[in-house]
């Protein structure tokens, strides 16, 4: 308690009369990071046709830009989180995610994203893109998504 | 594990015409009110009242299987202690048409359980086909009658009996976006329900080892998911492989229960793998570059069959257990997955994705005769009972909202609900019988 009283009036002491208190650091959360990363990258997902895991034009134009900005922040994490659509019976939908995941993450790799900074995952298709049926959100639900983590 | 002290007596297996009839045959059976030497209390009411609702449920559990007709036991005639063993055929004979005749007694003991004894008469020939006798806590009574059910279905069909089975399955809650799996255990008739996961991570595909004691399941716990074991007697439960980094998921039991068929992933690239649960060897059984999984062993243990899309689409193949000549099976111009060869060996049970959605079939270990049993859209994952008879799956919604369980009778026919407290998929139907 007295310890840091002192500290205090020295701290005064040193501060410059008149002068407003310094500004307090910019804490930047990984949400706030995440939003510059979709904002930049255009979306943290790339979606997939039918059975495959093929990345199209635009999956790899996504993949591009993701990577140039993960390449840019060492001090992220990432874990690429492959889907399957809910047609898929239930073990092939977790090998077809993984792969998936595993398609992503090999591109990531191929854009200089260094493998330490790259996980994979596959939730099957227990996490659906939107909840009911029809062919969008079939086609919504195969994807594969970047998820950011703090390191 | 519900402990159950069976005596089995002497069974009074006489060579008579009646035994063993083919399934084609559908006979009709009396199954009167159980008899009582003495109405006296019990924990789970009178003998009395047990003696009714024991044949009740006998009756139902007949009714159930489609294969064999139970009449009563409502308007049939009562009979005293001693003609359980004795009954008086030619009354029988005029009061009924049917041809087989259940009687039974329920007898309190002096140590607290109660006696449940099963008879099994031809009628038309006056004679005993089968008896069988089960000392039982009075509240595991349905048990008593569930075994009392199989012993009459195995001798009139010549099949396995499949209604003392337990079935696990993945109970689900909440909204479909964030959805709460829990693996859940009950007897096949929905009683003595039970959760054996809290609900704090995804699980998903159970499957009871042989003789029902062990439960092999995926987990997403600590974010991954992997293949864990769980012990249902004694609750432990533990991962099949705690220091691979690997993803692993679609566990099967071989059939002496002393293995496991499993997938592993890593690097894009899934295999299956065999796990001798006692000595810890593990030995891969595919090479190939596509995703190779839903191993389920024949029921001599000595072939496989998994899916595979190494020819470009999710096809069905059988491979010896050491995963020698690998075939390819499936060639009806659709996806095929969730393999399932029944007890009886005769067929095997699958999903099949095509235009019409996800439909459950079987065809032949050969791949013939393929026959589809639903019509989906969402019908997935079947699972055998053990009389080979009949088949339970997950049926879900056109929008998949929610999911419930199903059985169909493997020959088509109607098809009816499982009643579960929550929604419900992925089942499990555990061997039965002689548990």
């Amino acid at each position: 308690m007295r310890r840091t009283l002192l500290i205090g009036l020295a701290l005064a002491a040193l501060s410059p009369a008149g002068h407003a208190a310094p500004p307090p650091p910019v804490i930047i959360t990984i949400d706030m990071l995440r939003g510059e990363f979709v904002a930049q990258s255009g979306s943290d997902k790339v979606y997939f046709a039918g059975d495959s895991f093929g990345l199209d034009a635009n999956a790899r134009a996504t993949l591009a830009v993701q990577a140039n900005w993960l390449r840019l922040h060492p001090e992220i994490m990432v874990r690429v989180e492959g889907h399957a659509d809910d047609r898929t019976p239930r073990d092939q939908a977790l090998a077809i995610g993984e792969r998936r995941a595993t398609a992503v993450r090999d591109y990531l790799l191929l854009q200089g994203v260094p493998a330490w900074q790259l996980s994979v995952l596959s939730w099957g298709k227990e996490r659906p893109a939107n909840p009911g049926g029809g062919e969008m959100n079939l086609a919504l639900s195969r994807r594969a998504v970047t998820v950011l983590m703090p390191r | 594990m519900i402990r159950i002290a069976a005596i089995f007596w002497a069974l009074a297996l006489l060579p008579a015409a009646a035994a063993a009839q083919t399934a084609t045959t559908v006979t009709v059976v009396a199954v009167p009110p159980l008899a009582t030497p003495k109405n006296e209390h019990t924990p789970a009411g009178d003998t009395g009242a047990l003696s009714r609702q024991i044949a009740e449920v006998i009756a139902s559990d007949l009714r159930a299987s489609g294969d064999v007709v139970p009449v009563g036991p409502a308007d049939l005639k009562l009979y005293s202690y001693p003609e359980a063993t004795a009954p008086s055929f030619s009354q029988w004979r005029s009061a009924t048409q049917a041809k087989a005749l259940v009687t039974g007694f329920v007898e309190a003991r002096s140590d607290g359980r109660v006696t449940v004894g099963c008879y099994l008469h031809d009628i038309v020939a006056g004679r005993e086909l089968a008896r069988q006798g089960v000392a039982i806590a009075p509240a595991e009574w349905r048990r008593a009658a569930h075994r009392c059910a199989d012993m009459v279905y195995a001798k009139l069909t010549g099949r396995a009996g499949w209604f003392d089975a337990r079935i696990a399955y993945v109970a689900e809650s909440g909204p479909a976006l964030s959805r709460v799996k829990r693996i859940a255990v009950m007897d096949s008739d929905g009683t003595s329900h039970r959760f054996v996961t809290a609900g704090d991570s995804t699980v998903l595909t159970p499957h009871l080892s042989p003789d029902g004691n062990r439960l092999a399941y995926v987990s997403f716990a600590g974010g991954r998911p992997h293949v864990r074991l769980a012990d249902l007697s004694s609750g432990n439960d533990r991962p099949l492989l705690p220091d691979n980094p690997a993803m692993s998921f679609a566990p099967r039991f071989s059939p002496d229960g002393r293995k496991l068929v499993a997938s592993l992933a890593a690097g894009g690239n899934t295999d299956l793998y065999v796990f001798d649960l006692t000595s810890g060897a593990v030995q891969r059984l595919t090479f190939t570059p596509g995703s190779d999984t839903s191993g389920s062993f024949s029921p001599d243990g000595s072939k496989i069959v998994f899916s595979s899309d190494r020819s470009g689409t999710p096809q069905l193949y059988v491979m010896n257990a050491n995963g020698s000549a690998q075939q390819r099976i499936s060639f009806g111009g659709a996806r095929y997955g969730a393999p399932a060869w029944s007890p009886d060996g005769e067929r095997i049970a699958f999903t099949r994705s095509g235009g019409e959605g996800l439909r459950v079939g079987t065809m032949t270990p050969t791949g013939t005769d393929e026959r589809v049993l639903t019509a989906g859209p969402r019908d997935e994952g079947p699972s055998w009972s053990a009389s080979s008879r009949q088949l339970l799956f997950q049926r879900s919604d056109p929008g998949g909202v929610r999911s419930s369980l199903y059985i169909v009778p493997v020959d088509g026919g109607d098809q009816r609900a499982v009643v579960t407290p929550l929604g419900a998929s992925d089942p499990d139907w555990s061997a039965g019988g002689g548990k």
